[in-house]
């Protein structure tokens, strides 16, 4: 192994390069208006050289994992760094014309200079709360094509030579429902770019331009070998993985997304190909989202303290058919993105850990995130409000331990909204929040238990719409652990309960109607027979699994060893 | 009048007894006894009273720092517990806020509740946000789930009602029902412990206090004890997370409140001391084995927070603000299998300790990397009471580092050490820079047993102006227990578009508030002289859902549109700007009432007679590579005159530290005994 060409130079500042990426991210969390940047930290910050490659990412939230890659290869591909003035700054959200997420997700990217020179580029990536199109909040899963999503933004300069584009700002801002909390979002934005600016220009003299370049292209290097050699370690081969999505947003059939791992010394190449058609709604994966959730499942997967650079991207190839829900065409439909991420990155687990020793691997996840919104007139405030929620769900079951219990996967880890907060912000009331027994797959370890929560609304015509999956398609279980149970909303629950179809839109709800959700668990591991009897005892104690679902997966010799086991 | 203060470290209980002039401190550590840690107290207290000729009738104050609380929560040995919720939420001190711990290592878990599933029971009632009674309480329903805890044999209950913060007669009524049916079994209802909104982090507070109530009221039991026993007339003090002193009848109640004990008392006391020193704003670099603590002091008052994890449970308390990360003496240095070298945050903890500790341990250390620089003696440690091996240090950084990298001895040292200092230095600047503070305005304050030694790199890396180390700096959290006053916390949800109206209605609650912390100050005798009251309110935007501190003193019924310019004002300090026309919301009113201890001003001391005369001896230092290995002087602290600098390159010794002064820098002492490094 060649040496790198100062490994203590390498850390010393590389620590300080990742520093200015989440000092900037902390001022953008800090300065934001918006509730969804602000307690969600739906955003991230990142350094880039002048060649487009990626120094360093602060991520929040793994959907956005090299998401601001495209945006720059926009800028660099389109404008030429000569005509770049220190002070500019680039604007952009369109996944089909500047890289772009989905529309909400909108990009500043701040050119830096150095002795006359771009030698860095800031940038950003924040979740707006809403961009305009057809639906508050811009994430509709039915919309059909990107038009009705939002203003779209292809790569343009917001500041020139350090003055902001006011016109511009007006021009966003008069497309969005919320105009004032918009600007200051956007406003925000580019002053955490500036600061990153300044942060980075003062490493630049204390370290040397010089001893910073080479300590950048150590971090590459070495990030790029330690993936390389996790990579080198899997057996060469074809390992292929298939989950399959409900429907398309549309109903219909299920949509299947395939992932093929090839691992070929030390490259890896995740091909794609055999996954479903486009979605008629708006559940296709853009190419940013697309190698995002790739990027996310190969560290999450091989090596999870793996840095966020160009080093941990180079390894990876991706392949993908276009037309298809990993690669649609403009101007398909994509707001709804972060459900067919999840399933996505399901079946790219499911590839990498047949590459890997049985011991090492999990069993599916959810894979899933039920997203709900509730709309109507508030009362008191006399105006109309919107309530967004995301459910988790189980976690796959391991070799050694059970899966974890009612969590969100994969590219998505919002947290949710109290109940007591929510009570007091909207006419809304919970009957019940919990988990819900029998809802994972049974195994030698089980899968995490899916949750439910139960609202009732207070007020005539609150409107109520469900953007959710796997109520059709449950959570394998690997190496003979059994499946989980599926995904559930049902209308006013109790023998009169109307079972609503994933992507329910626009139900009117009555004063005193409920509606409730309870999301799938996760898969089991190994044969239920290999479960231990005190781990089986202690599930049946906690009502985590009844006793006539233990005595359908484990059979009821095992389940009176255990409960005697308990007595005893 | 004599005083003392106590802190209970995980390997060392340390002491400060100062004598009626406040000048004459005696410092003292003694070996924690972790299984019962009142027990080093006491062999610590009589040494200490015996050693200084002090009738133990003459102290009048003993203030202690502890972890047990903390200890009992990440040993998870606390009292078997159940909990009461209302019907359909029992669940909710599980699911959490369903983020996932670790977001790319899904073997990294959530830490399990403190109460399993089956001793969670729910009860028939139901609050509205506004108070209202919406399912009453069911008594029978209550008699069931009290039955089935107590079939269950636990011995602490926690209670949980939904919006009991508004209304918190339910939660009253299952405490008296849990009381009859179990006689002495620990009760914690939430609105009690926590009476604020957000059910997650009030429950799980609310459980902490429960699984630690029991063993916690045993272990003060045993330490009053023992201090009686000595002869002590007065009883212990407890120093809480906001770095306020509580009776031990108030841990009692609350013990939730010392779960950051002993690292609050260090920065209070960093805190005190520097404002004496001319020094108003810090920030605090508490260096220990393990690890190092860093918090942010502006004007003489600490930074505070809401709410902290311990060991993996949300504990919202008022708390000093102090961030901690896994890089101490002991942190392990070693290389990747891609070749990078990784400094922590796996430690070597106490035991095996460096591999200079010579108990075994083979890898390369921090502390071991300062001893082959010559930064650390071999016989410096506990005023020569620890000898360290050099040979063994030596060949532990040349195994484990400087071979595998290609590298000399000295470099692979100075390495480790600047990437420690790296990731120390980003630490500060999370507390200071990241929250728009200018470090050019701060100075460091230095302590724990290995702050002194890396003080000079780390500050000059900041830009930090100068060092302030205070005297004995491995005891400065057990003398901050002598440095602080009594105060509580109280806080109230409290919902309303604010306006002229409901400004009225905050008063009136600041002022039931106030009237509940004169009683606390009752309860402990304070003078009214000695006490003052501090009024806050959380106020945030509509349509925001995080809240904003504003400082309520003294704004009186007629001063809405004062409060309004504050609010205005911290939105502006805190974010960078304000919105004027944008509706302002109440959320939540606190007071801290505070009754002030007796005690002397810290006086001066008189110092040693010159420079010469304090010199212990000399020894090459590796600086840097371009400055090498270098000569320094080695002074004693305790003989060095005052207002005599000191220049580098030089290393200062004391008891419990050592302190590193870099070429171009100066040390000086000042007339409080405080060492001032001057950086370039």
């Amino acid at each position: 192994m060649t040496r790198l060409a100062d490994p203590i130079e390498m850390e010393v500042l590389s620590n300080q390069l990742l520093a200015i990426a989440e000092d900037m991210g902390s001022i953008l969390i800090r300065s934001s208006f918006s509730s969804n940047i602000k307690e969600r930290r739906d955003c991230s910050t990142a350094l880039f050289d002048a060649a487009g490659r990626l120094i360093a990412q602060a991520d929040h939230i793994p959907i956005h994992l090299g998401a601001m890659i495209g945006a720059v290869e926009t800028i660099l591909a389109r404008y030429d760094l000569a005509d770049m003035a220190p002070g500019d700054a680039f604007v952009c959200n369109d996944p089909y014309l500047a890289g772009g997420s989905h529309l909400p997700d909108i990009s500043i990217i701040t050119p830096v200079h150095h002795e006359g020179r771009v030698r860095y580029f800031c940038g950003n990536i924040a979740h707006h709360a809403d961009v305009g199109g057809r639906t508050p909040g811009s994430t509709s899963g039915t919309s059909r094509s990107i038009f009705e999503e939002g203003i779209r933004l292809p790569v343009i300069r917001i500041a020139r030579g350090g003055e902001i584009d006011e016109d511009l700002i007006d021009l966003i801002t008069a497309n969005c429902r919320d105009p004032e909390e918009r600007a200051l979002d956007l406003r925000t934005q580019i002053g955490a770019n500036r600061r990153g600016a300044r942060m980075l220009l003062d490493l630049t003299e204390r370290a040397g331009s010089e001893t910073l370049g080479r300590a950048i292209n150590d971090l590459l290097t070495y990030t790029r070998r330690r993936l390389a050699s996790r990579i080198a370690a899997l057996p060469d081969g074809a390992y292929t993985f298939r989950r399959d999505l409900d429907d398309d947003g549309y109903g219909g059939d299920t949509v299947p997304i395939v992932c093929t791992a090839r691992v070929d010394g030390e490259t890896l190449v995740l091909d794609f190909t055999g996954s479903g058609p486009e979605a008629r709604g708006a559940v296709n994966l853009p190419d940013s989202a697309l190698k995002a959730s790739v990027y996310y499942s190969v560290k999450a997967v091989l090596d999870p303290a793996l840095l966020p650079n160009q080093g941990m991207i180079d390894p990876i190839r991706i392949v993908s058919e276009p037309g298809t829900i990993v690669d649609p065409r403009p101007p398909a439909a994509v707001a709804a993105r972060a459900v067919t991420s999840n399933r996505l990155c399901g079946a790219v687990f499911g590839a990498l850990y047949q590459a890997l020793p049985p011991q090492e691997g999990m069993a599916s996840c959810n894979d899933s995130t039920s997203a709900t919104s509730v709309s109507g007139w508030h009362p008191r405030r006399r105006t109309t409000y919107v309530y967004p929620e995301s459910m988790g769900g189980g976690a796959g079951a391991f070799a050694d331990r059970d899966g974890q219990d009612a969590v969100h996967v994969h590219t998505v880890n919002s947290t949710n909204l109290p109940i007591e907060a929510l009570e007091l912000e909207y006419p809304l009331l919970m009957d019940e929040y919990a988990l819900v027994p029998d809802s994972a797959g049974a195994g030698t370890h089980r899968g995490g238990l899916g949750m439910a929560r139960q609202i009732r609304f207070l007020e005539d015509g609150t409107v109520f719409s469900a953007r959710s999956d796997a109520h059709i398609v449950p959570a394998p279980g690997v190496a003979g652990g059994l499946p989980s149970g599926v995904t559930r909303i049902v209308r006013n629950p109790g023998p009169d309960g109307e079972e609503l179809h994933s992507k329910a839109s626009g139900l009117v709800m009555k004063a005193g109607e409920t509606v409730r959700v309870e999301t799938l668990g996760g898969g089991g591991y190994g044969p239920p027979a290999g479960r231990p009897l005190p781990l089986l005892a202690r599930d049946l104690r906690e009502g985590k699994v009844t006793r006539a679902a233990a005595e359908r997966d484990y059979g009821a010799a095992m389940v009176a060893s255990a409960l005697a086991l308990d007595l005893g | 009048m004599i005083r003392i203060g106590v802190d209970v470290g995980g390997t060392f209980t340390d002491f400060v007894l100062a004598g009626a002039d406040e000048a004459t401190l005696h410092f003292h550590k003694t070996p924690s006894t972790p299984h019962d840690p009142s027990e080093a107290i006491e062999t610590g207290l009589r040494h200490l009273l015996e050693a200084h000729g002090v009738d133990a009738a003459e102290v009048a104050y003993v203030g202690h720092g502890t972890t047990v609380a903390t200890n009992i929560v990440i040993e998870r040995r606390g009292a078997r517990t159940g909990l009461i919720t209302t019907r359909g939420f029992r669940d909710v001190l599980e699911l959490g806020r369903q983020a996932r711990p670790s977001i790319y290592d899904y073997r990294v878990e959530r830490a399990p509740p403190l109460v399993p599933r089956d001793r969670r029971v729910e009860v028939d009632e139901r609050v509205g946000p506004d108070g209202t009674v919406l399912v009453p309480l069911d008594e029978a329903s209550l008699a069931t789930a009290v039955a089935a805890l107590k079939a269950a044999g636990v011995e602490a209950v926690a209670i949980l009602f939904l919006h009991s913060y508004r209304m918190g007669a339910h939660e009253e009524a299952a405490r008296r029902a849990v009381e009859a049916a179990m006689p002495g079994v620990f009760v914690s209802a939430s609105a009690e412990i926590l009476p604020e909104f957000r059910e997650y982090e009030r429950v799980s507070t609310t459980v902490v206090n429960a699984f630690v109530g029991p063993r916690m009221q045993r272990y003060l039991d045993r330490l009053k004890g023992r201090i009686a026993a000595i002869g002590i007339p007065v009883e212990p003090y407890t120093i809480h997370s906001n770095g306020g002193l509580m009776t031990a009848e108030a841990v009692a109640i609350a013990p939730v409140r010392t779960c950051v004990s002993g690292p609050a008392a260090g920065v209070v006391g960093a805190a005190e001391v520097c404002r004496l020193a001319g020094f108003p704003n810090l920030v605090t670099f508490d260096v220990g084995g393990t690890s190092t603590d860093v918090s942010l002091v502006k004007d003489g008052v600490p930074a505070y927070t809401g709410d902290r994890m311990v060991a993996g449970y949300p504990v919202k308390t008022p708390m000093i603000d102090i961030a901690v990360i896994g890089a101490g003496g002991g942190s392990i240095a070693m290389v990747d299998d891609a070749g990078a070298l990784k400094v922590g945050p796996q430690s070597a903890g106490a035991t095996p300790g460096p591999a200079a500790y010579g108990n075994g341990g083979t890898e390369a250390t921090i502390t071991d990397a300062n001893l082959v620089l010559g930064r650390l003696a071999p016989a410096t440690l506990l005023g020569g009471r620890m000898t360290l091996d050099a040979e063994a240090a030596r060949r532990a950084v040349m195994d484990n580092v400087a071979t595998p990298l290609g590298l000399s001895l000295e470099e692979a040292a100075h390495g480790i050490i600047r990437i420690a200092n790296a990731n120390m230095s980003r630490a500060i600047r999370s507390v200071s820079v990241e929250r728009g503070y200018d470090l050019a305005e701060f100075s460091l304050c230095a302590y724990g047993g290995a702050g002194p030694v890396h003080a000079a790199e780390v500050a000059m890396q900041c830009h930090l102006p100068q060092v302030v180390i205070p005297r004995e700096p491995g005891t400065l959290c057990a003398r901050g227990m002598l440095l602080t006053d009594l105060s509580t916390d109280t806080v109230r949800s409290h919902f309303a578009d604010a306006d002229e109206a409901s400004w009225q209605t905050i008063l009136a609650l600041f002022a039931e508030m106030t009237a509940e912390g004169g009683a606390w100050l009752d309860r402990d005798n304070v003078a009214s002289a000695d006490r003052s009251f501090r009024r806050v309110a959380d106020a945030r935007h509509r349509g925001q859902n995080f809240e904003l501190k504003v400082d309520c003193d003294g704004l009186g019924p007629a001063d809405f549109a004062a409060f309004v310019e504050r609010f205005h004002e911290a939105h502006r300090r805190e974010y960078g700007y304000a919105i004027a026309g944008r509706g302002i919301e109440f959320v939540s009113c606190r007071v801290q009432a505070i009754g002030a201890v007796a005690r002397a001003p810290q006086a001066e001391i008189a110092g040693g007679p010159s420079l010469e005369a304090a010199i212990t001896g000399r020894r090459p230092i590796y600086v840097d590579a371009a400055a090498g290995w270098q000569e320094a002087t080695v002074y004693r602290r305790e003989a060095l005159p005052i207002g005599v600098p000191v220049a580098g390159v030089a290393v200062i010794d004391e008891m419990s530290s050592t302190t590193l002064v870099l070429p171009g820098q100066t040390a000086t002492l000042d007339r409080y005994g405080n060492l001032i490094v001057r950086i370039k």
